[in-house]
């Protein structure tokens, strides 16, 4: 036991206690298939759009415009659907149309803030209205509705009891590990947001990495917005309003660092479904409105501070021993 | 639908002519006195004929101009300008905050508007700005939301809240034989409307005593939220029997979650609003019903306030509070959606 890697696994182990201290509280409610996958689809589309924005967190970046590029590209998905005569086929116009909306806003991010040196907090302030006015013109400010079943399917079908949008996520979030963790991209991704001029000397396309970790974010925030608007069936300029408030914060719970260089993809997917089960278990036990926000901040900031400890532990023990071998 | 929208018309404009009736006993002594600012009048006032051609500026100022009611709204009031060319409507949108919607309210104030239409985001922070308005000689009529009440102001054109609630709530029990466990999806707590529906639907529901409503959320008026919330419902009370969800959007995600667990039309999932979604989800057996307001009707009935009021040589100093035209809600089932006709689903 004392050579166990707390550290390494202090996240899962906060979500265990979660788990277990909520199936105390309401066993008969929260302990069943059914609430979990209730827990996963709430967060599901905000674990498939911090899959892609962590790369952009990674390089030390930002990016302020996920709500409303999610409101456009929800909005271009059902406009293009509807445009096409509402058969599966124009579903499946209006994803990929949507996808290339989200990866060219990506690009576009990308080209001007490497090109310009422009803050990423400027470029996305500024395009994130861009967005809001773009779904605002498109649907003529109003609701534009779908609910054509191939449509519908994408946020709501399920398979083993998992809505389809769960199984997104988790094949999303394996990707961009998978990317960050096992190729040299990944590589070059937290070398630029530890040290963009030790990188830039090194060899490594600074330019070219930054810009594909902005395509990637666009199309995840794209994605979430197709799925957004299948579970609602419905877009318009107010969808996933406040998402990119969510995001951002289920990164930085998770550990990712919004001067980049540090976090991983398991700790951001952590951070949101640390905040779903906190969400589900708040409305399990019925905490008033009123009250909510209380708990929900108090419990965030205890669960954030013991996965803080471990780390500090660890890098304390990490301390000594380099102490200990250089005496 | 048509007729039940001019009778409504008349009944607003009934309204606010006894308002300018009971008004009218403190300048009866010399009625043209007001209009040069002698008794009681507002020296600022400008007399402008809107209907005689002469240019009017109308501003149309919404909490967030993005919601199916607030498109309503505007669609009304442009709508009910459209026929006169000399009349312009202008929409602005303060992004559901408070202190915008004060900053928008000077610079309408500034630019010399003729009249504004504005739907309050904050009763209290909005109020000196109608004083301002009104002190400028320009009109306010107030949609949905009032300003705080000691500001007086030309007119408040809305929908029932507490009734809305009462009827909600009779018309449900009566679906569900008066028996079961029910819940309700709450908007954003503090706001005036919601909180009154809130109390209108439970001091009803209390009547009935074998109706418990065992939970309540809120899901701040967002459909994927009132999803989210809706199915922690079903599965902290299964046999959970009815929903009270104050806006429609959030009774159309409570419907969606219910479709997801196949209990499509086994849970009485109410709304309020009215609007065109939720009364195709009437139809289609998703949802039981929603309290039906015509948003049209609502804003053409604030911008004829607004054109009346224009033309007047009436101001705010002639009233003694601010008149109130309340809409009539149609309370909306699965027997009656029928009657709602297309052109009249905003």
């Amino acid at each position: 036991m004392k050579n166990f890697n707390w550290s390494k696994y202090s996240k899962p182990i906060i979500l265990v206690v979660f788990v277990i201290v909520l199936s105390i509280l309401r066993p008969k409610a929260f302990l069943s298939l059914d609430n979990f996958s209730n827990v996963l689809w709430s967060v599901a589309v905000i674990g498939i759009m911090v899959s892609g924005s962590i790369f952009v967190f990674l390089i030390g970046g930002i990016d302020l415009s996920i709500a409303t590029l999610c409101a456009f590209s929800a909005v271009v998905v059902v406009s293009v659907t509807h445009m096409l005569g509402d058969t599966p086929v124009a579903v499946i116009v209006g994803v990929l149309c949507a996808l290339a909306v989200g990866a060219l806003a990506g690009a576009i991010h990308g080209i001007i803030i490497t090109t310009f040196k422009i803050p990423a907090f400027l470029v996305t302030f500024a395009s994130q209205s861009i967005f809001l006015g773009l779904a605002m013109v498109f649907t003529n400010n109003k609701i534009v509705s779908c609910t054509v079943p191939a449509f519908t399917a994408i946020g709501a079908f399920k398979i083993l009891g998992f809505p389809l949008p769960v199984y997104f996520m988790v094949i999303i979030a394996l990707l961009s590990w998978y990317i960050l963790r096992k190729t040299v991209y990944g590589r070059y991704v937290y070398a630029v947001g530890g040290n963009p001029t030790a990188s830039e000397i090194s060899g490594i396309n600074v330019k070219l990495a930054s810009i594909i970790c902005y395509v990637l974010s666009g199309l995840t925030t794209a994605m979430g917005g197709i799925v957004l608007a299948s579970m609602t069936q419905q877009a318009s300029s107010g969808t996933g309003s406040g998402y990119t408030n969510d995001v951002i914060t289920a990164a930085v719970i998770g550990g990712v660092s919004l001067l980049g260089g540090e976090g991983t993809v398991p700790g951001a997917i952590f951070g949101a479904v640390l905040m779903g089960l906190l969400n589900n278990g708040l409305n399990l036990m019925s905490v008033p409105s009123t009250h909510a926000g209380l708990v929900k901040g108090l419990v965030i900031v205890v669960a954030v501070a013991f996965d803080a400890m471990q780390h500090a532990d660890q890098s304390r023990k990490k301390v000594k021993k380099i102490k200990k071998a250089s005496a | 639908m048509k007729k039940r929208g001019i009778a409504l018309l008349l009944v607003g404009f009934m309204a606010l002519s006894l308002a300018a009736c009971s008004a009218e006993k403190t300048v009866r002594e010399d009625p043209w006195a007001a209009a040069s600012g002698a008794v009681g009048g507002n020296s600022n006032k400008v007399k402008v004929d809107p209907y005689a051609g002469e240019e009017v500026k109308i501003a149309y100022i919404a909490h967030d101009i993005g919601t199916p009611n607030n498109q309503g709204w505007k669609e009304g009031i442009e709508r009910e300008c459209a026929s006169w060319s000399n009349i312009k409507v202008d929409s602005y949108g303060a992004e559901e905050s408070a202190e915008k919607q004060v900053q928008i309210m000077t610079d309408c104030i500034n630019q010399g508007y003729n009249a504004i239409i504005l739907q309050c985001s904050d009763g209290t922070a909005l109020a000196p700005s109608v004083q301002q308005a009104e002190e400028a000689g320009i009109p306010v009529i107030t949609v949905n939301l009032d300003c705080a009440s000691d500001t007086i102001h030309s007119a408040l054109v809305m929908a029932v809240d507490y009734d809305a609630g009462r009827m909600a709530a009779d018309k449900m029990a009566e679906q569900l034989g008066e028996t079961g466990e029910i819940a309700i999806i709450q908007g954003v707590p503090g706001l005036e409307r919601t909180d009154n529906l809130e109390r209108g639907f439970r001091d009803t529901i209390a009547k009935y005593p074998d109706i418990k409503i065992v939970e309540a959320q809120s899901a701040s008026f967002s459909k994927d939220t009132a999803i989210t919330v809706m199915n922690s419902f079903l599965q902290s009370h299964p046999d959970l029997k009815g929903v009270f969800a104050i806006n429609d959007a959030m009774a159309e995600g409570a419907a969606l979650a219910a479709q997801s667990k196949n209990k499509k039309g086994q849970i009485c999932i109410w709304g309020a609003d009215g609007e065109k979604d939720a009364l195709a989800m009437i139809e289609s057996g998703d949802m039981a019903g929603t309290i039906y307001t015509n948003s049209w009707d609502e804003g053409s009935t604030a911008a004829k306030i607004a054109l009346l009021m224009i033309g007047s040589e009436y101001d705010y100093t002639c009233l003694t509070a601010t008149p109130k035209v309340i809409m009539e809600p149609i309370v909306v089932t699965a027997e009656n959606v029928g009657t709602i006709a297309e052109e009249d689903r905003w």
